[in-house]
């Protein structure tokens, strides 16, 4: 077990433990793990509340971490309460501290405020609920997961990139009812798509883990939609920032009626990535069916998506579609690429029927948004990318103030998003107000629809109505699809090992199978998390090879990712003196060379 | 991006925390039962202590005061440290607030060490060695009394609180010419001795010290008993030339450096303050400088625990004491102590390997003879009573073991296993109590003792050696840690027998070295500080901006100088780039130790505009690279890699010999700092030409 301990206590102010002799145990609101015997956990408690409370008084600054011997914990004292994460010693303490972040933001995403919590249920109820958060925070995920902290994807590289891009559309749409915030979509336990930050996605995801192996929880009203029990919804919590942040973020709903810029030839999406990221790998690789031809320039953009009902704010009628236009060649022939790469994919089976009915009720959405506002070639490019990350928002942004002809809607944007604090800072309940929203739940098997939406978007029937119908075939048909993806022969693991970390969406690409007992990864994931704490610690720190006598290890990091390297059977018998011929110190461009072939462009 | 928001949203929360505190550097000492037995702290921590808790104290100035405070806020980390130990056998190892204040503790027998850093200069690596420093420091001066954690307590913590203030003032003033050496001092950021580059003048001192100087200190009658085992001519901290005479062992750089450290610490070198630019002076000013230049207290006052013992050399003898270097302290002197008697030696006790074995801790007598203010020339003597040291060490050793082996559940004969055994030692400590009986020494206690457990444990029908006789290994430790004491650390004889080289016979010999080296000077004091330079290598090797190279198995570096003062411009530049420079080097050596405690023997880092590399690797007696092998993976709060306070590199060497039985195995490490333009393949060319030439025994030509 990854967790080892974690402890919370009140402190004095809250609980009335006050001495030492006061006794700490009616002051223990949870213990992880729960069997261990009560006077082990009144001692623990009591020691390091006590020295933690010693320290941060002789600093004047809360306590961080304490490190024992054997155990590192991470602390958090915060509202008069004491939380302490104990993990064993190869985990890095960034780490730790960044898994008790987490849990706190969880348990504060799903019950708002700690204090109220505790004064409005029982200590059990809530004891289950951090149950609940730890094991998922610590759920089948390898040693790699936990030393970047990073989302759970699909394996991007069996799945044909069309199908994000339908998983993004379909979020997009969903977007342009006013009360829809932002969603994602999650396929067994992992990300599809995502429109709202990764430590937002990371909270979602608990939820659907949840009701994926429960009933709906006693705490989630169940919606009067249309379908039942398919359709579900908890009330959850957001922070100010992160709440500004994701309003903040340009929506789909923002492009619709603007005209298409020459701007697009000059935005070269290319550049504009700082990271090779799952989406862009999509993108990427549908190149070839993308003509690449610059879109008409006179063309004016429409929304020809009769499901939605316009915004009433909006001013500018529909334009109606006029004729056929390149772009709508363009997206004829994705569709057909999309069949091919489907069909070739040997799923045909028995999912047949529900395809085409998938792409019947997609075309007016996909057609809607293929003419979206800043160029067709540009939208394409983002609608891949599946809105999920936030640069990409900017610099469609970006896009439409220079061309000057974006926000003609109602709601202007903020010139650019307030800086989102770390999901560590996030919570500060008591200090920064939590604002009450809905997590609203479309389940279809084993895929959900999460989104994010204003409180009132329940009681209003029509909105739900259309969110429901308008995403329902897509929805099934996504399901069919991602269903029946065989995982694959995980491939030859090739003589090496490597893993990609994308700091911006809080991903991980990895050729190591993660399981257990990987005695031959071993060296390579302790190198991994030697090497990623160096570069949290070292800003101006590029690149790295480490060697020891068994393993040779390259590490390599930009503003938005981090690669780490390691050639089998390098270990030729070596001195360790300097020697240029040495094979470690071509580690930099077999990197690069190997890693292309996994989307990973180190150039 | 994400990520990358959200740290400068922690720096900023912490920026907003420590705005009352800047600086806070401590260092204590405590016994299981919260007792102070020394404590340093700067003056931000000390005004921070005193803000805290003397404030509701009327009197919150004196000495006592502040002691009672700084003992009452810690005491609760004190005490939950013992209770981690004893109820759940773990014990915490460092504690980080928010506003990135660092606490590092360490448990060595009874005595708890806590250091704390509030200014981020000092990472927790950076404080558990200065944790290891301050215990070696004590070690060289207490010597076996530190196996006693009872004795130790006395010692580090005398009643007299005058004698205390004494002790306590000398302990702090090593640590803090230790920290500014670390600090400023490239062998002292390596732990390896760095000698003066000039190799006929270096082969003509150390055929004078063993010729001339040696010879005729041992050869004449005032040297009362004591032997002259080696001779050291220390320019600043650098070795200008060593001799070590034929029946001495070698002595370990672990000891040569620390005695380095007590040699600066007694003369410091005023280059320091001569040459420093105002960022410099006040960065000392920082720690007192008041403080750091405090001449030692004499060395009998220090030793004297027992009040009674007559205060001897209270009459300063000034005569061969430089008048330059007397002022220089007389007027950074703050303490009222009787200036020291300088003929007095230092008792020091060090690690002497024989046929027999392995002696660690033996007393030896320190002379410390300041030739010119940056010059000095020490002297290490044997002391005519070191075989009573030997023999405590050996029983000590022998009641460890049987103690190990009895508290493992072993039983009879097998605990008693040797060598010795336990029966070879019961005779020879028989004769051992015998022969102290007519001597001044009281050695009542321990025939006690030792009568005792012989009853316990030879007797038939007795005991035995069963777990019970635990204590009294305990007890006859301690007796023979008393004896010891009583020996080394406490002039006992009649005062008027003097038991060191006569103040004459040292006069001599400083005249003698003197005369020697009135020539060389001026070039010395320049040389030390200019011992080698990149401009010789910026030829032959474009694009390096910096290198240290360091033999492990002698424990000697050598690198271009780092000048960063004001005053002298190298060819980095003057103050800021040589600074900035500088501290990427200073961190270069702490990454690279943390890759190396974890295994790793190469390390390449592209940092900035720079490329840095380190290598570290083995080679035998004719220079045959051997093959890299496993390098321990050691834990988060293993001891210091270096060779000061704990020679990591005698034990790499010992580990990796292993596989090399009958080969003299050396080991090697370069670091060097190169432009961050020039190609890896240049850069490794570089580094392998440093690495082979360095070293070569016909000298580098270009030094």
């Amino acid at each position: 077990i990854l967790v080892k301990i974690h402890i919370l206590v009140p402190t004095a102010a809250s609980s009335g433990v006050k001495g030492e002799g006061d006794p700490t145990r009616e002051g223990i609101c949870y213990f992880y793990p729960e069997e261990t015997p009560l006077d082990r956990q009144e001692l623990l408690c009591g020691q390091l509340a006590g020295v933690g409370r010693c320290v941060s008084e002789l600093s004047l600054s809360p306590v961080r971490v304490l490190q024992l011997r054997r155990n590192k914990f991470a602390i958090r004292m915060k509202d008069d309460f004491f939380w302490a994460l104990g993990c064993s010693m190869d985990v890095p303490i960034v780490s730790v501290c960044e898994l008790l972040d987490q849990l706190i933001d969880l348990f504060t995403f799903y019950n708002g405020s700690i204090r109220q919590s505790y004064q409005l249920n029982s200590q059990e109820a809530l004891a289950a609920r951090w149950a609940q958060y730890l094991s998922h925070l610590q759920s089948g995920s390898s040693e790699l997961h936990h030393i970047f902290s990073c989302l759970r994807t699909i394996d991007s590289t069996n799945v044909d990139p069309l199908l994000l891009l339908k998983a993004a559309l379909i979020l997009q749409a969903c977007q342009r009812c006013p009360l829809v915030l932002a969603g994602c979509i999650l396929f067994r336990g992992r990300v599809v798509s995502t429109q709202m930050f990764p430590e937002l996605t990371m909270k979602v995801m608990v939820h659907e883990s949840e009701t994926y192996t429960k009933a709906p929880r006693s705490n989630g009203q169940s919606s009067s939609s249309p379908s039942g029990g398919a359709v579900s919804s908890t009330t959850v919590f957001l922070t100010l920032s992160e709440l500004q942040y994701l309003q903040s973020a340009p929506v789909d709903k923002d492009f619709r009626y603007s005209h298409s810029t020459p701007h697009k030839d000059t935005v070269p999406p290319r550049k504009t990535r700082l990271s090779r990221t799952l989406s862009d790998m999509a993108s990427t690789e549908s190149e070839p069916s993308d003509p690449g031809s610059p879109p008409s320039p006179q063309k004016v953009s429409f929304s020809p998506d009769s499901t939605f009902s316009p915004v009433p704010s909006q001013s500018l009628e529909p334009p109606f579609s006029n004729g056929k236009h390149s772009h709508e060649a363009e997206e004829e022939a994705l569709e057909e690429s999309y069949y091919h790469s489907f069909h070739s994919n040997g799923g045909g089976g028995g999912g047949g029927g529900g395809d085409t009915s998938v792409f019947e009720e997609d075309s007016p959405l996909n057609g809607g948004r293929g003419d979206a506002a800043c160029g067709t070639v540009f939208d394409f490019r983002e609608s891949r990318s599946g809105n999920e990350e936030s640069r990409d928002d900017e610099v469609q942004e970006e896009a439409c103030r220079g061309g000057g002809v974006c926000g003609s809607t109602g709601d202007p944007l903020p010139p650019s998003p307030p800086p989102l604090p770390r999901s560590g800072a996030l919570g500060d309940p008591e200090e920064s107000p939590l604002v009450p929203m809905t997590l609203y739940m479309h389940r279809v098997k084993g895929l959900v629809l999460a989104l994010l939406v204003e409180l009132h978007f329940l009681s209003d029937t029509a909105a739900t109505e259309e969110v429901y119908h308008s995403s329902l075939a897509s929805l099934n048909g996504l399901e069919a699809h991602l269903r029946t993806i065989s995982p694959g022969p995980p491939g030859p693991p090739g003589p090496y090992f490597f893993s990609h970390f994308d700091c911006i969406q809080s991903t991980l690409t990895t050729n190591l199978s993660g399981g257990p007992g990987g005695a031959p990864e071993r060296p390579f994931v302790r190198a991994t998390s030697l090497l990623h704490s160096h570069f949290c610690n070292t800003e101006t720190l590029q690149e790295a090879i480490i060697r020891s006598a068994g393993a040779a290890v390259y590490g390599t990091r930009s503003v938005a990712q981090e690669t780490f390297f390691q050639q089998h059977g390098a270990s030729l018998r070596n001195s360790g003196i300097p020697n240029h011929q040495d094979s470690a110190f071509s580690l930099p461009s077999k990197a690069r060379h190997r890693l292309l072939k996994h989307g990973v462009n180190l150039l | 991006m994400w990520s990358g928001w959200s740290k400068t949203g922690t720096t900023v929360k912490q920026d907003r925390s420590c705005v009352s505190v800047v600086q806070m550097k401590c260092l204590l000492i405590a016994s299981e039962s919260a007792e102070v037995l020394f404590h340093w702290t700067d003056p931000e921590f000390q005004q921070n202590i005193q803000e805290q808790y003397g404030a509701s104290q009327e009197e919150g100035q004196g000495l006592p005061a502040f002691e009672d405070s700084i003992s009452t806020l810690f005491a609760p980390i004190i005490i939950s440290c013992s209770t981690m130990v004893d109820r759940l056998g773990d014990n915490y190892t460092s504690f980080t607030t928010e506003n990135n204040h660092i606490y590092v503790l360490h448990q060595f027998d009874e005595c708890l060490y806590i250091a704390v850093n509030g200014d981020g200069e000092e990472g927790e690596d950076d404080l558990r060695r200065k944790i290891y420093v301050m215990k070696k420091m004590i070690e060289v001066m207490f010597g076996m009394v530190t196996l006693s954690s009872n004795l130790l307590r006395k010692e580090l913590r005398p009643q007299d609180t005058d004698q205390r203030a004494r002790l306590w003032k000398h302990l702090q003033s090593l640590l803090e010419t230790y920290s500014h050496l670390r600090e400023n001092d490239q062998s002292f950021l390596v732990e390896a001795v760095e000698r003066l580059i000039h190799p006929t003048l270096c082969e003509q001192c150390i055929e004078f010290l063993e010729r001339r100087l040696v010879q005729q200190l041992n050869s004449s009658v005032e040297r009362a008993g004591e032997e002259v085992l080696h001779a050291f001519i220390l320019v600043h901290t650098k070795l200008l030339a060593f001799y070590s005479s034929r029946n001495a062992s070698t002595l370990p750089t672990s000891d040569l450096l620390a005695l380095i450290i007590m040699a600066q610490n007694m003369y410091p070198s005023n280059v320091d303050l001569e040459d420093s630019g105002p960022e410099d002076v006040e960065s000392t000013s920082g720690s007192g400088p008041e403080s750091f230049y405090t001449p030692e207290p004499s060395p009998t006052d220090r030793d004297s625990s027992s009040s009674d013992k007559p205060v001897r050399g209270s009459t300063p003898v000034f005569e061969f004491v430089d008048p330059d270097i007397q002022m220089a302290e007389d007027s950074l002197r703050t303490l009222e102590v009787p200036p020291p008697d300088p003929s007095t030696p230092r008792r020091v006790f060090l690690e002497v390997s024989l046929k027999e074995g392995l002696y660690p801790m033996m007393p030896h007598s320190m002379y410390c003879l300041p030739l010119w203010p940056g010059i000095t020339l020490v002297l290490l003597t044997k002391i005519p009573t070191t075989a009573v040291a030997m023999s405590v060490y050996t029983f000590l050793e022998a009641f460890a073991n049987l103690e190990k082996r009895l508290s493992q559940g072993q039983e009879g004969s097998a605990a008693t296993r040797g060598p010795p055994t336990i029966h070879d030692i019961r005779s020879k400590l028989d004769k051992f109590i015998k022969a102290l009986g007519p001597s001044e020494i009281q050695s009542a206690q321990l025939q006690n003792v030792w009568t005792e457990f012989k009853n316990r444990a030879f007797t038939r029908g007795g005991p035995g050696f069963n777990k019970h006789l635990i204590p009294w290994c305990k007890h006859m430790k301690t007796q023979l840690c008393g004896i010891y004491r009583q020996c080394f650390l406490i002039d006992s004889g009649p005062a008027d027998i003097p038991r060191r080289l006569s103040p004459s016979l040292q006069e001599r010999a400083q005249t003698m070295v003197q005369e020697k080296l009135m020539d060389w000077k001026d070039f010395l004091l320049v040389k030390s500080k200019r011992n080698i330079t990149m401009v010789s290598y910026l030829e032959d090797f474009p694009g390096l901006i910096h290198f240290i190279c360091v033999d492990r198995s002698t424990g000697q570096m050598i690198a271009p100088s780092l000048n960063i003062t004001e005053r002298t411009t190298s060819e980095l530049g003057k103050g800021p780039v040589a600074r900035f420079i500088k501290s990427k080097v200073w961190n270069l050596v702490s990454t690279t130790r943390r890759y190396l405690q974890k295994g790793y023997s190469t390390v390449t880092l592209r940092d900035g505009d720079f490329y840095f590399c380190y290598f570290l690797w083995f080679e035998n007696e004719t220079g045959y690279k051997l093959e890299a092998g496993d390098i321990p993976i050691l834990p988060d709060d293993s001891a210091p890699i270096g060779m000061l306070a704990w020679d990591y590199y005698r034990k790499l060497l010992r580990y990796y010999s292993k596989n090399h039985q009958g080969e003299v195995v050396k080991c090697y490490e370069l670091l060097t700092v190169h432009l961050g333009v020039i190609p890896t393949e240049i850069i490794l060319q570089h580094c392998r030409q440093l690495a082979s030439k360095l070293w070569e025994p016909s000298r580098n030509p270009l030094l």
